[in-house]
């Protein structure tokens, strides 16, 4: 749906996207990952059209992006204001008219989304008379109102408390379903975890990673798996041959836990489990795949968690 | 629909609906209201007592003048003919605050001369007419006719005294058509800074916001400061309007209720004023007359069409070229308090176009008014001021020339600040200095 091939923009002299290329697949929830100044928002703003790139191209469904395409992308900046003396929906007219959509088309929508979130009577509100967590969904709302095939969210879940994260997430994994692209930039590495089906990782203008979230996670795992049991903990510790190595453990509660363990020789979890079993209570057991925190801080710091 | 008109739709709902431009609509009309209502009623009386010669070589008035009733002005004779040089340096004169000389011509032309030291009060110069009016009638009564003065009165015209500077006898800078071209030029640098910073404000506020990464997703840098700069400007149209009507209307309402002699044929009438009780009544009916004069120029010597459609295209001119670094600046700026420091140069621009406009009300001949009328800095006001005294034969297409002038100059300084505002308007948290300003300009 959308191809970067080659981006390159710098600010008088400093590099800001150096020769970027990603693909986003129509349908898929697109996370774009990186580090304060790594050139994410340039990024994003390239997209957008609010910059220009010195070098490289952006295709939209195959063709050059223009001006015109603007109207299929919705776009919600990481530094977003509302005009506070306005009301909520002259906000939404405003911004949905320069979307190209006409009043009664804007109100349509607004309507809708106001249901969706249980908010009608903010319609009429001033901007200035809700709080920051009711005008952040006003923006989002803003920022789908035309329906856009494309929408990109700079840093989307920032401020939000984990009720209405999750509300945002079940909206963006809902247009998902309904075909829609979405590239979202964001710091919260669970969310990403959690909705995104594919991320790349920009790093000093760079992009350093790129792939399925669930690939990246595989190709970054190092034989760890977890057991939770019921029982006491010397009796797993005894229970282990010296075929395990226990690497690590956390207490659930006074007879419950959770062991680290690693594989020595040509061991496999069958074998951790034959061994277990009638030693402890299994409740449950599974790989341990590093989260995209963990793969994130690696990647950018060189150092390994 | 356009982008830019949607911006400007916008700015406007939001400035007209501003508790600021509902006062500056109604406070503003009344201010300039009741500047004219003092202007008319108290006038400029500060010389508690004039010593006026009449210098009379033909010896029409045989030394007689009608008795002063307030006792505020002395009257001295003379009769042979004295140089304005001997009375302005001369020491047998320097008692003297005006002199007032009658020709031999004076009984058919009705005109004479009074060449004043010190700008004459408003009271002084009517007072003055008054008594001179009243003994040229006695004179003429006495000369070519049966009636008696009673009778003259009743059929007379009334005389003109041409007041001049003895430093300007030419008369080259006293002109009351100066002073409303002056108002109006004034009121064009007044909305050009209260509208200019309006931009800036708006802009800033913007920016610091964030909203306008929002906006900038589906309007183009320029779009936006074009659509900004338009929706405050017709706000600022609009105000003038209002201004326009309600000062129109106050004028009328003045005119009908406050000054009920202005205007009206009958109270000229000088024949009835006569038959009043007492000569101070008199004098101050007489007045009336002066008042007429003003009301006259207000509303009949000054071309108001040209003026109005003059004044708009100068405002949309001088806007643009001045609402253009008001602009750039609010975008440039780091912070909403950041750039103060540079709205004072244009500040300063706005002054010396206000001083530009006084010199040419004083100076229309000059080198330099000429000049000043071109530059597109302080084109608005002088071009007014020109306007208003009134373009020599043949000189009309100056106006133009300007306009053209300022038309070519604003589009220029809003290519100019359409480039510092692409450049800077995503800039943030920076301090603004003059060095980026110059980067920004050559990274288009």
């Amino acid at each position: 749906m959308l191809q970067l091939t080659s981006i390159t923009k710098s600010y008088f002299q400093k590099i800001a996207v150096d020769d970027v290329s990603l693909t986003l697949n129509e349908g898929e929830i697109f996370g774009l990952l990186g580090p304060n100044g790594a050139g994410k928002t340039t990024l994003i703003r390239v997209i957008n059209r609010i910059i220009e790139p010195e070098k490289g191209e952006i295709r939209y469904n195959g063709e050059i992006m223009k001006a015109k395409h603007l109207a299929e992308i919705g776009y919600l900046p990481e530094e977003r204001g509302l005009y506070k003396t306005m009301t909520v929906y002259d906000h939404a007219v405003f911004l949905g008219r320069l979307r190209g959509m006409s009043k009664e088309e804007v109100n349509r929508s607004l309507n809708s989304w106001l249901e969706k979130f249980e908010i009608t009577s903010w319609k009429n509100k001033r901007i200035e008379e809700l709080s920051k967590g009711m005008a952040q969904k006003v923006q989002f709302i803003c920022a789908v109102l035309h329906e856009p095939s494309l929408l990109i969210l700079d840093e989307p879940f920032s401020g939000f408390d984990p009720v209405n994260v999750e509300l945002i997430q079940n909206e963006l994994k809902s247009m998902k379903k309904a075909g829609k692209t979405i590239m979202l930039s964001s710091h919260n590495m669970k969310s990403v975890e959690e909705i995104c089906d594919r991320a790349a990782l920009i790093h000093q203008s760079k992009k350093i990673l790129e792939g399925s979230v669930l690939q990246l996670r595989e190709d970054r795992k190092d034989g760890r798996y977890a057991v939770k049991f019921k029982g006491n903990m010397l009796a797993f510790t005894h229970a282990l041959w010296t075929g395990f190595e226990l690497l690590d453990k956390e207490e659930v509660s006074k007879d419950r836990f959770v062991a680290y363990v690693a594989m020595r020789g040509e061991n496999n979890f069958q074998d951790l489990l034959k061994t277990l079993i009638g030693q402890i209570e299994i409740e449950a057991a599974w790989e341990v795949l590093p989260s995209m925190q963990q793969i994130f801080i690696e990647t950018v710091t060189g150092k390994s968690i | 629909m356009n982008v830019s008109w949607l911006v400007a739709q916008r700015e406007l709902k939001e400035r007209i609906k501003t508790r600021s431009f509902i006062g500056m609509a109604i406070a503003g009309p009344l201010l300039v209201l009741l500047l004219l209502y003092i202007l008319f009623s108290v006038g400029e009386n500060n010389k508690p007592h004039w010593n006026v010669l009449i210098v009379d070589p033909a010896g029409i008035m045989d030394n007689k003048i009608l008795a002063n009733t307030t006792g505020s002005i002395s009257y001295d004779f003379a009769n042979d003919y004295i140089q304005l040089k001997d009375f302005e340096k001369s020491k047998r004169f320097q008692k003297y605050d005006a002199l007032l000389e009658l020709n031999e011509k004076i009984l058919s032309n009705k005109a004479a001369f009074l060449f004043y030291k010190e700008k004459p009060s408003f009271l002084f110069a009517t007072s003055i007419q008054f008594h001179l009016e009243r003994r040229l009638e006695e004179v003429m009564v006495g000369r070519f006719s049966k009636m008696t003065v009673q009778e003259f009165r009743g059929i007379k015209q009334p005389v003109s005294v041409a007041f001049r500077n003895l430093y300007d006898p030419k008369n080259e800078s006293y002109s009351l058509s100066g002073w409303v071209g002056f108002f109006f030029g004034g009121v064009i640098l007044l909305f050009i800074l209260l509208f200019g910073m309006t931009i800036l404000r708006s802009v800033s506020s913007e920016k610091s916001n964030r909203i306008v990464e929002v906006l900038l997703a589906s309007v183009k840098p320029r779009q936006l400061m074009f659509g900004k700069i338009a929706g405050i400007g017709i706000a600022a149209v609009i105000q003038f309007v209002i201004w326009t009507a309600l000062i129109w209307l106050g004028l009328s309402i003045l005119r009908e209720s406050l000054f009920p002699d202005m205007m009206n044929l009958q109270n000229w009438n000088i024949g009835e004023m006569t038959e009043k009780a007492t000569s101070g009544m008199e004098e101050g009916m007489f007045r009336s007359k002066v008042y007429n004069d003003f009301v006259e120029l207000v509303y009949s010597r000054i071309q108001f069409g040209d003026m109005l459609v003059f004044f708009l295209l100068f405002f949309i001119g001088g806007y643009i070229f001045y609402g253009t670094f008001f602009a750039a600046l609010g975008a440039t700026s780091g912070s909403e308090n950041d750039g103060q420091q540079f709205v004072l140069p244009i500040m300063a621009l706005l002054l010396i176009a206000l001083w530009a406009g006084y010199y040419a009300m004083q100076n229309p001949l000059s080198q330099l008014t000429y000049i000043l009328s071109f530059l597109p800095f302080t084109s608005p006001m002088v071009c007014m001021v020109k306007l208003a005294q009134g373009y020599s034969l043949g000189e009309g297409y100056q106006i133009y020339v300007s306009f053209t002038i300022l038309a070519l100059s604003s589009y220029a300084t809003l290519r100019i600040a359409g480039r510092l505002y692409q450049n800077g308007i995503l800039q943030f948290g920076h301090r603004l200095r003059l060095t980026q300003f110059v980067t920004w300009l050559k990274n288009g």
